[in-house]
C-alpha cells in the first residue's frame, strides 16, 4: 500500500479532472473555516454535483499552536498545562495521557488513591463531554433546545469539578506523579448529587432529540462507515465503536482503575450516524455507572507522590503511551536525550484520524446530510491541529 | 414531504481503492419513513416527535425553581466563587501588612509561561539576607496553571476568586503584587529593633501595592499614556 502525499492544489486539480455529466456542473464550494457548523476553525473544500458531495477535503492548520514544539522547551510538568488547549473537552485525560507516559517512563508508581481520583474525573469529563456534544448536535439539525439542556447539565457538572480543580475548562488537574489538589471534601457527595440529578435527565434527552422521528431519519442510514474503513483510517472512540468494532482501551487494556468497574461498552451494528449517536448517549449511562461504582471506595493516601521541585528526567530512550479521551485513543510519543525537557513530544490526537473519515462517510449524499455526519464525530477542531 | 433518507448506491458511493485494503458500503438500517407508510401515519410519527420535546420544554413552566439562569452582573453582590477558583493570583500578606516571599524564584523557574518576574535585593541592609524587591505578574501571558502556587515552598501565594479583569490595554494587566520591597514576615520579627523594621515595610514608592502598574514602564512594555487610553 503505497501512500501519496498531495498538496490541496493537486487535489483540486485531480478531482476537477473528473469527467463531467453533459446535464449537471460540478464546482467547488468552501465550507469554513468560519462556518458555524465546523464547531471551529476547519476549512472543507467540497466538490459538489448539485447538492451532492463528490468530495470532501479538509484543510487543517487554522488554529496551530506548534504545542508539540512548545513542549520540547518545557519541562513535563509544564508541558502538561498545554495539553489543555488541545482537545479542551477533555482536559483532565490529555493531562493524565501526558502524564501516565511520563510516569511509565520514568518509573514513577501513583498510589491507588491518585489512580481511582483520575479515573473518576475521566468519566465526569467523557460525561460533560458528551452533554455538550448532544446539545450542539441538535443545534447542527436546527433544533436549538437540546443545546440549553446540554449545556444546563453541564453547567451542574462543571461545578462539581470547579470546586476541586478551581478551573472549568482548562483544568491542568493531572501532574506527573499525581494531582494538583486533593479531592475538595464535598466532592464525593456533590458528584453522588449529581448522579442522581442526571439519571432522569437522560430520559429527558431521549424525549427530546432520541425518539424524535425528524432527528432520527437525518441521522439513521446518512455518513455509513464501514468497520473496515473506520480501521483503515485508524477512527477511535465512539467513532470506531459505532462502526461496530468494540474496541476501548478502557475495556482491553485496562488503565487507572478501569478493571475493577463493572461496565458494558456500546457497540452499533451500521456504522452511521444514528450509531455514533446513540453510542454517545449510551456512554453518558456507563460513565455515571462507573463513577457511581469507584466513588466509595476511593482509598486514603497522599495526593502527590513526587516533589514537584525535583524536575523530572526520564532515561533516554521512546516512549508510547495511550489512554481513551472521550474522543478516542490519545497517544504520547516522548523521545527523550536523558533531559528534563523531551527532545521531542508527539500527540496521536483521536480527532485527526476521526476527520479524515468525513470523506468516504459522505461521499456521494446531499450537503445537508454532511452536516449531521460531521456533527456526529464530534470534532475538536484545536486537537487536530494542535 | 416524505423525502426517503438517500441511500448511496452502488455508482454514487463507489468503493474506495486503497491497493489491497478495500472499503464496502454496509447494508444500510431500514428507513422508517421510506417503509410504505401512509402519509397520515408519517404526519403523525413526526407530530408525535415534535410534541413530546415540547411537552418536555412546557413542562419547565410547572417547575420554576429547577430554572437554572444566573443574572450576572446583576448578582455581583451576592455571588459566590468557590475557594479553589483560579482567578487572579495574590501574594498573601498577613494582619500587618507582612508577605512570606523570599524572593526564591523557584515560582519565576517553574512558571511556563515567564508570566511570574521577581526582582531581588542581594543583600537587605537590615538582615543581610536576600529580599524581595519587586514581585510582577503578568496575567495577560498567564494560563492560570496554578502551578507556582503549588511549587512555592513557603505557600505564600495563592489564587483569588477575582475573575472580572477585562481593561482596554493590556498593559493594564501587569501587577505588582508585594505591597513592600523588603523581608519576609519571619525575618522581620527576627529583627530586635521596631523601627529598622518599620522602615523595611515602607510602601513601595514606584509601584503602589498589589494594583495594576498603570502602564508603568518595565522591559519589553513600553509606558502606557494614561491620558490617551479611554478608560483607566
Ligand atoms: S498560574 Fe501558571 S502561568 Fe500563571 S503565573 Fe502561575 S505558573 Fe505562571
Ligand atoms: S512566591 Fe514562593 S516560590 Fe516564588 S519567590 Fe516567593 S517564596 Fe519563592
Amino acid at each position: 500500500m503505497t501512500i501519496e502525499v498531495s498538496s490541496l492544489k493537486e487535489l483540486v486539480e485531480q478531482a476537477s479532472g473528473d469527467d463531467r455529466s453533459p446535464d449537471t456542473q460540478e464546482y467547488f464550494v468552501n465550507m469554513g473555516p468560519q462556518h458555524p457548523s465546523t464547531h471551529g476553525v476547519l476549512r472543507l473544500v467540497l466538490k459538489l454535483d448539485g447538492e451532492r458531495v463528490l468530495r470532501c477535503i479538509p484543510v487543517l492548520g487554522y488554529i496551530h499552536r506548534s504545542i508539540e514544539k512548545i513542549s520540547e522547551h518545557m519541562n513535563y510538568m509544564n508541558c502538561v498545562h498545554l495539553t489543555d488547549r488541545m482537545d479542551y473537552l477533555s482536559s483532565i485525560m490529555n493531562n493524565w495521557a501526558v502524564s501516565k507516559a511520563v510516569e511509565e517512563a520514568a518509573g514513577i508508581e501513583v498510589n491507588s488513591r491518585i489512580q481511582y481520583i483520575r479515573t473518576i474525573f475521566a468519566e465526569l469529563e467523557r460525561i460533560q463531554s458528551h452533554q455538550l456534544w448532544w446539545g450542539v448536535l441538535g443545534m447542527d439539525l436546527g433544533a436549538f433546545t437540546p443545546f440549553l439542556y446540554g449545556i444546563r447539565d453541564r453547567e451542574v457538572l462543571n461545578d462539581v469539578m470547579e470546586e476541586t480543580v478551581g478551573a472549568r475548562l482548562t483544568m491542568n488537574y493531572v501532574l506527573p506523579g499525581g494531582l494538583m489538589a486533593d479531592i475538595h471534601p464535598n466532592f464525593v457527595h456533590r458528584v453522588k448529587e449529581f448522579i442522581k440529578y442526571f439519571r432522569p435527565k437522560l430520559d429527558e434527552y431521549d424525549d427530546l432529540l432520541t425518539n424524535n422521528v425528524i432527528i432520527q431519519e437525518r441521522l439513521r442510514n446518512v455518513g455509513v462507515l464501514s468497520a473496515q474503513t473506520a480501521v483503515q483510517y485508524g477512527a477511535t472512540g465512539p467513532v470506531l465503536r459505532g462502526s461496530g468494532v468494540a474496541f476501548d482501551l478502557r475495556k482491553d487494556h485496562p488503565y487507572g482503575v478501569y478493571d475493577q468497574a463493572d461496565f458494558e461498552v456500546p457497540v452499533g451494528t451500521v456504522g452511521d450516524s444514528w450509531d455514533r449517536y446513540w453510542v454517545r448517549v449510551e456512554e453518558m449511562r456507563q460513565s455515571l455507572n462507573i463513577v457511581e461504582q469507584l466513588l466509595d471506595n476511593i482509598p486514603p493516601g497522599d495526593f502527590l507522590v513526587k516533589k514537584l521541585n525535583s524536575k523530572i528526567k526520564i532515561p533516554e530512550g521512546r516512549y508510547y503511551s495511550q489512554l481513551e479521551t472521550a474522543r478516542g485513543i490519545l497517544g504520547v510519543f516522548i523521545a527523550s536525550d536523558k533531559k528534563d525537557e523531551p527532545y521531542r513530544m508527539h500527540y496521536r490526537s483521536p480527532n485527526f484520524n476521526n476527520l479524515w473519515c468525513l470523506e468516504p462517510m459522505i461521499k456521494g449524499d446531499y450537503i445537508a446530510s454532511l452536516i449531521g455526519a460531521m456533527s456526529s464525530l464530534d470534532l475538536v477542531i484545536p486537537d487536530i491541529d494542535r | 414531504m416524505a423525502t426517503t433518507t438517500p441511500v448511496p448506491t452502488e455508482t454514487e458511493c463507489p468503493p474506495m481503492d486503497f491497493g489491497d485494503l478495500k472499503s464496502e458500503c454496509v447494508a444500510p438500517r431500514p428507513s422508517i419513513m421510506g417503509q410504505k407508510r401512509s402519509l397520515r401515519s408519517i404526519l403523525w410519527l413526526s407530530f408525535k416527535g415534535i410534541l413530546r420535546g415540547l411537552l418536555t420544554t412546557l413542562s419547565y413552566f410547572r417547575r420554576p425553581s429547577t430554572v437554572v439562569t444566573q443574572q450576572y452582573p446583576e448578582n455581583r453582590e451576592t455571588l459566590e466563587m468557590f475557594e479553589r477558583y483560579r482567578g487572579r493570583l495574590s501574594l498573601i500578606h498577613n494582619e500587618e501588612g507582612e508577605h512570606g516571599c523570599t524572593a526564591c524564584q523557584i515560582c519565576e523557574r517553574l512558571c511556563p509561561n515567564a508570566s511570574i518576574i521577581i526582582t531581588k535585593d542581594k543583600k537587605n541592609e537590615a538582615t543581610g539576607k536576600p529580599a524581595l524587591d519587586q514581585f510582577i505578574w503578568r496575567q495577560d501571558t498567564c494560563t492560570f496553571c496554578n502551578i507556582c502556587v503549588l511549587v512555592c515552598p513557603f505557600d505564600t501565594l495563592e489564587m483569588t476568586g477575582d475573575f472580572e479583569s477585562s481593561v482596554y490595554d493590556r498593559r493594564l494587566l501587569v501587577f505588582n503584587l508585594n505591597e513592600y520591597a523588603g523581608p519576609t514576615a519571619g525575618q522581620l520579627d527576627k529583627l530586635d529593633d521596631e523601627e529598622l523594621a518599620k522602615e523595611q515595610m515602607k510602601p513601595m514608592k514606584k509601584y503602589q501595592g498589589p494594583i495594576p502598574m498603570c502602564g508603568g514602564e518595565m522591559d519589553g512594555i513600553p509606558k502606557l499614556d494614561v491620558e490617551k487610553s479611554t478608560d483607566v
